[in-house]
């Protein structure tokens, strides 16, 4: 049985009625995630998200961007690159998620080293917990300390305190210059501390990663920061320009895990709290986290 | 049974409890003033395992408490009303520096600017700078999320923090760290940071060390109204360039500043400042620099000045990181704000901040981080004029409804306490409140650390139900 909520109060109503009969729920929206959702109960009824989808706030000048959950990256991605400004997650497995799943999961990518992970770039949300809540968290600007940081406790975890209807994140300017470069590096004369350096430098790119036996290195900054950088790179080994696209594809290619999770992260005491606070009766997708469910 | 204090000076000394009205006196405040209450008793551990066993006296006892770092804190987070006040200065060694990994572990009770000494001779500084940072503590830092004029550019205490080591107040210690890529498990360190005191207390904390910039360009541009101050900062931001720093200081502000031995040599005719600073690389650095101060030429600064070098540079930032000292200067009180709006709109909110100030008759004096839009419309005022003081509070109730009602929020970096307290209902429905009660139920199921504070106690399903939640 499959339910595709299309406002967040009927969602809310739809997990108040879950609560209340018991019904065990696996969220989804776009299926990017199958292959962790394969750990939730089998009895579990599906709660589709994909109709939440929108943007509904977003102010260029303000660095800021609220939409609905079932939004995916790529549409995040498309309006906010028409003012030379991106979410800048660029999420293993690519765009067609949604930004609900991107956050619930925290998924990372190339650039999380620099440019921030999940937990640094959603400043807010609205989700419902396994009550049937309907919660806001945190708001729509960049710094807010105003109660409990309900925004961190979401981002990541995977659909088990409550299912995220809304979200607000900070955006950045896109570089200026933008390259990336494909490195052999060499094998002696002192390039893998040199590389190392370079990683941990002040001219530090956006994002470096093994691909097919070289080095992909992305520079991003004013021109004269990439120009410096680019003559570092070119010190590691011999150094062919490469097409920033190729990072899509490694994205897509998605080298980290995503099978079913493996070990219990409910197991000490205080996560147990917390998950009974927001969701007493363990209906939001049991088993995802490698927990037990009776 | 033995009694509480005696308990207690058991534990840590009996030097270290303190019982005495006189001597409770300094505790009375933290660094808002207007607010007094009077802690039961304060206990000072000097070990983690004293606090350890302090904590879990008080669970035993079943006594409600304060922890409390340096008392910097501006908004009232502190004060222990008729409880325990647990003191956490004594707690003040830098435990490791790894320079290789970046990374330091220090106890609750270490000075922030300590912290950066510690880390200098490696080339490394910790990031999050509040005004008070030459007193106030990490652990104090960490329960507030304490931001500070550079948090623009390197982020707020919850980016910088790594773990932490807790003792909740049911007495049971926790390792709380931050999630890493591939981690399952909920981020309870990231809504532990933050926690205004109210989940337990910090034990030990791991903070990421951040490289010093290879170049530093402090900029000071004067502008004739604040309207072009406050237009050129949303512009610098809009225009992609992320400055480690963008301050602007009013007229009231500079006054206040250079009348006082902090005196930064600000132009005193000026309507506003902006004090800018962009570093990093020294490769693109002067790129970032021009292009500052086009925009602030376009925007109509009359000048831009330059530091030439570090003695000129801390100049500048003295000023700045003073004003609310130099504040005392002026008046005996000072209400103090610290909502967040949407930078676009920081013009005409500050327009009708002049407003609201012309008519009830007060002394606006804005300073402020406003590339993140974090407003600081600070009032100093004669307290013991009960006319002044209510035409104080009726301006800052409407600054704060502006705010609210402009989309932004009650806080950015000093935290709830009970100074904003009444303003959360305003901002959060009832839901939201109420989740935010059962997040530190699940840390604090007896409701015993820092009572009263961040969200009103009426907001809580069950309140009445809890045991101990009156204690």
């Amino acid at each position: 049985m499959t339910s595709r909520p299309a406002t967040a109060a009927e969602l809310a109503g739809m997990i108040r009625d879950a609560h209340d009969r018991r019904t065990r729920l696996r969220v989804i929206a776009r299926g990017t995630w199958q292959g962790c959702t394969a750990a939730v109960a089998p009895d579990a009824a599906v709660l589709d998200v994909s109709g939440l989808s929108g943007i509904i706030e977003y102010v260029p000048g303000d660095l800021t961007l609220t939409a609905r959950a079932g939004t995916t990256v790529a549409e995040v991605d498309a309006a906010t690159s028409a003012h030379g400004q991106w979410c800048p997650l660029l999420p293993w497995g690519g765009d067609e998620g949604t930004l609900g799943a991107t956050f619930a999961t925290a998924t990372h990518g190339p650039c999380s080293v620099s440019l921030g992970a999940p937990r640094d770039l959603a400043i807010g949300m609205e989700f419902v917990d396994g009550t049937g809540a309907l919660i806001r968290a945190g708001g729509r600007v960049v710094k807010n300390v105003a109660g409990f940081d309900l925004t961190r406790l979401l981002v990541g975890s995977w659909g088990t305190l409550g299912v995220i209807t809304e979200l607000s994140v900070r955006l950045r300017a896109r570089p200026a210059v933008d390259e990336t470069w494909s490195v052999a590096i060499e094998a002696g004369g002192g390039a893998r501390a040199r590389l190392e350096e370079f990683r941990r430098g002040p001219l530090a790119p956006l994002a470096m990663m093994e691909f097919e036996g070289r080095t992909l290195v992305r520079l991003g900054g004013n021109a004269a920061f990439v120009a410096a950088s680019r003559e570092i790179v070119k010190t590691l080994g011999a150094a062919d320009p490469c097409d920033t696209r190729i990072w899509m594809r490694l994205r897509q290619r998605d080298p980290k895990p995503r099978g079913p999770l493996a070990s219990s992260a409910l197991g000490d005491p205080l996560s147990t709290r917390v998950k009974k606070q927001f969701d007493p009766r363990h209906i939001l997708n049991p088993g995802i986290m490698g927990e037990a469910y009776a | 049974m033995t009694d509480l204090p005696t308990e207690l000076s058991d534990i840590v000394g009996a030097r270290h409890v303190l019982q005495r009205a006189t001597e409770l006196l300094v505790y009375e405040n933290d660094a808002l003033p207007g607010y007094h209450k009077r802690p039961r008793l304060a206990v000072f551990p000097g070990t983690r395992d004293e606090v350890i066993a302090v904590v879990r006296a008080l669970h035993r006892a079943r006594v409600a408490f304060v922890p409390r770092g340096a008392g910097t804190g501006l908004s009232g987070g502190a004060l222990a009303d008729d409880v325990v006040l647990i003191g956490l200065q004594r707690m003040r060694r830098i435990i490791s520096v790894d320079p290789a990994g970046r990374s330091a572990v220090v106890e609750p009770g270490v000075v922030n600017s300590s912290l950066t000494k510690a880390a200098t001779p490696f080339g490394l500084h910790y990031a999050p700078d509040p005004s008070s940072q030459s007193a106030c503590t990490i652990g104090g830092n960490v329960a507030e999320n304490a931001g500070g004029p550079h948090c623009l550019k390197y982020g707020v205490t919850l980016n910088h923090v790594l773990a932490a080591s807790v003792v909740l107040p049911g007495g049971d210690v926790v390792r709380l760290e931050r999630p890493g890529e591939n981690d399952t498990g909920y981020d309870l360190l990231g809504a532990y940071v933050g926690s205004e005191g109210c989940f337990g207390v910090t034990l030990d904390v791991t903070v990421r060390l951040t490289p010093n910039p290879e170049g530093i360009r402090t900029m000071l541009a004067d502008f004739t109204s604040v309207d072009d101050a406050a237009r050129a900062a949303s512009a610098i931001v809009a225009a992609g360039i992320l400055p480690a720093a963008l301050e602007l200081m009013d007229h009231g502000t500079i006054e206040a500043v250079e009348s006082s031995i902090y005196a930064a040599g600000y132009p005193r005719d000026a309507a506003a400042v902006l004090l800018i600073e962009v570093d990093g690389a020294l490769a693109g650095l002067d790129d970032d620099v021009s292009a500052v101060q086009r925009i602030c030429r376009e925007c109509g600064a009359r000048e831009i000045r330059t530091a030439s070098d570090a003695g000129e540079r801390a100049r500048l930032w003295q000023g700045r990181k003073k004003a609310f000292g130099a504040m005392g200067r002026v008046a005996p009180h000072l209400a103090v704000q610290d909502a967040v709006v949407p930078r676009t709109k920081l013009a005409p909110i500050l327009a009708r901040i002049a407003e609201i100030g012309a008519r009830q008759r007060i002394h606006v004096c804005n300073v402020f981080h406003a590339g993140d839009g974090n407003l600081h419309p600070n009032v100093p005022y004669n307290g013991d004029d009960p006319d002044e003081a209510a035409r104080v509070h009726a301006a800052m109730r409407e600054i704060m409804e502006l705010c609210i009602a402009e989309g932004g929020t009650i806080t950015g970096e000093h935290g709830v306490g009970l100074d904003k307290i009444g303003y959360m209902e305003r901002l959060f429905p009832g839901e939201s409140l109420d989740a935010m009660c059962r997040l530190r139920d699940a840390f604090d199921p007896e409701r015993r650390a820092n009572p009263g504070k961040v969200v009103p106690s009426h907001r809580c399903r069950e309140w009445l139900a809890a045991p101990g939640a009156h204690t």
